[in-house]
């Protein structure tokens, strides 16, 4: 743990039913300051929705969300980005169709008022867009680009360091590695230490702990909708994490 | 790929272009068209040709709205009559002609309302929902007025605003389209909800997550495009001062066909409202083309269905090379 008296996010009796399903069964859930926290379990084992319910995706049946020690209710991904929540889907990070600057900037327009009208500063977002993509080591010829040709790893990038840029306090990855290949993943391990260094906590979604345990500092394993294990990586190997998983899972 | 990350890429900055397409297109008509019927290029000629793009093109530049935002809208080509209708016969029955246009046009208003609240609360696609509404209205006009025309009784000066002639063969649509056009081209490229409505078409997942309000944003299209078939039905009132029942019918064609000549895709996510103007352009000066070089009427939606046939392959083409 750190040494503020509150985590940045806590996550008390967190339940939710899809319907008949019990996704998630009563589930703390805490994220320290500076702290890279693995989430590890298998498909299905309520990892997303968990995510979901803290960015305001979903709302939870019970439980109790608390930011910075203040109970915080989201109704919307609009509400937690506001306050510095972050997530970067698998699939869902940029829209393809779009130039690299709009997409940037989705959500979070760079406005210019000229009279009565206020419009989008496409020069300024234009310019930061490459600049700020500069900094994580991807150079574009032209922010006009659209990000479909992107590599799974550049998007990846292009995800996080949006969401350095607009300030987050947490970042929230979904499987960023998942369709990686190993010099790519590599990259966005070192991009996910950088967010670190710059005082952002970050929860790594994975089912892959050999992605997770390098730079993860502490690991919460779920499975079928409940919290089955909590250790800081100093305490397991990714070979017993593995086990517990497969046990839990009844796979043995 | 390991040194993945400092790639650039080469585009031929003429396939950028989401235009490209319909402004090709468009030229090869005009060159066309001069060449086969000298009063092609007379003036009253133009003017009357862009005062008919102009109609189509008001359609148009809703159904793009909505189309980028990744929904459809088979209605308007009713909407087109029954906002008239409904202005013909508060009018006819004396009714100040300012009022008759705020409820003509609410009924637009309303009917894109419906629309979207059918489509967002019942998951119904878009495509069923409109087809439905296209076909109640028209039966319901078609049951107001018995199948006969309701004509003007008397002179009105709002219509003549909208659709009255201006000289030269052009007429105050023209002028209503241009000004139309250019500012949802300015909400489309140059403001926030510009991006919002690229993004829910583009991706609605993304889009959600990044906290863009996907339905308002479906809502407030589905309201532009039937407003704006409804604006347009009365440009067309002014200018015939007669409402027929079967008014606007197969219009939503035209107007999707314009839309995609034009650039937009079926599936969302991509399009232009220059596209459409220009697409807009080319339908009229087709229609206006044949009738000069004698070609029976029919002819031109023949012409108009293998158009749009190869605008969509080339559009295809095109968003390969830019988006994959």
């Amino acid at each position: 743990m750190n040494n503020k008296q509150a985590p940045l996010v806590e996550m008390r009796g967190i339940k939710k039913n899809f319907g008949r399903v019990q996704a998630l069964k009563g589930v703390d859930f805490h994220v320290g300051y500076n702290e890279i926290v693995g989430l590890l379990g298998d498909n299905g084992a309520g990892k997303s929705t968990l995510i979901k319910i803290l960015v305001g995706y979903h709302q939870p049946d019970e439980g109790e969300i608390y930011l910075e020690g203040k109970r915080v209710r989201f109704t919307s991904p609009w509400d937690s980005r506001a306050l510095g929540i972050e997530t970067v889907y698998q699939d869902l990070a940029l829209v393809n169709l779009m130039p690299l600057w709009r997409n940037f900037f989705l959500g979070r327009e760079v406005k210019k008022k000229v009279g009565p009208f206020t419009f989008i500063d496409r020069r300024k977002m234009r310019h930061t867009a490459l600049e700020v993509l500069k900094d994580v080591g991807i150079s574009l010829r032209s922010p006009d680009e659209t990000v479909a040709f992107m590599s799974g790893g550049e998007r990846q990038a292009v995800a996080i360091a949006r969401a350095i840029h607009f300030g987050a306090k947490l970042l929230i990855l979904d499987e960023p590695t998942a369709a990686l290949s190993v010099g790519e993943t590599r990259k966005v391990l070192e991009h996910i230490e950088e967010a670190r260094e710059k005082g952002i906590s970050v929860i790594f979604i994975t089912h892959n702990i050999y992605h997770v345990y390098e730079v993860a500092d502490r690991l919460v394993l779920l499975e079928r909708g409940e919290k089955i294990g909590e250790y800081a990586k100093s305490e397991v190997t990714p070979e017993k994490v593995m086990d517990i998983i497969a046990a839990a899972a009844g796979v043995v | 790929m390991n040194d993945s990350s400092t790639k650039t890429y080469k585009i031929p900055w003429p396939l950028k272009l989401r235009e490209l397409g319909a402004v090709v297109g468009t030229m090869a008509f005009f060159v066309f068209f001069s060449i086969i019927s000298e009063q092609f290029l007379s003036i009253a000629n133009l003017g009357a040709t862009f005062t008919m793009a102009a109609e189509l093109g008001l359609v148009t530049t809703g159904i793009t709205m909505l189309m980028i935002s990744g929904e459809f809208d088979l209605s308007v080509g009713s909407v087109f009559a029954v906002v008239p209708m409904v202005m013909a016969i508060m009018i006819n029955h004396g009714a100040n002609e300012i009022l008759a246009l705020i409820v003509a046009m609410l009924v637009g208003i309303g009917t894109g309302l419906v629309n979207a609240l059918v489509t967002l609360k019942t998951f119904i696609p878009s495509f069923i929902t409109t087809l439905g509404m296209k076909m109640f209205w028209r039966g319901i006009l078609l049951a107001v007025t018995g199948g006969f025309p309701i004509i003007l009784s008397h002179k009105s000066k709002v219509l003549n605003a909208l659709g009255g002639p201006l000289g030269g063969g052009l007429r105050y649509s023209a002028v209503w389209f241009i000004v139309i056009a250019f500012i949802f081209w300015f909400i489309l490229e140059r403001t926030a909800y510009g991006n919002w409505t690229f993004a829910t078409g583009g991706n609605l997942g993304a889009a959600r997550a990044l906290g863009i309000p996907t339905n308002r944003v479906k809502v407030i299209n589905f309201v532009i495009s039937s407003m704006l078939a409804g604006f347009a039905g009365l440009t067309t009132f002014g200018r015939f001062k007669i409402v027929d029942p079967t008014l606007g019918q197969e219009l939503e064609l035209e107007a999707i066909a314009a839309a995609v000549i034009g650039g937009a895709l079926l599936t969302g996510g991509y399009g232009s409202i220059l596209g459409s103007f220009i697409g807009a352009v080319m339908i009229g000066m087709v229609r206006s083309g044949l009738v000069l070089a004698g070609a029976p009427g029919y002819w031109y939606r023949a012409f108009i269905g293998v158009i749009l046939i190869v605008a969509a392959i080339i559009n295809t083409r095109i968003r390969k090379k830019v988006a994959g």
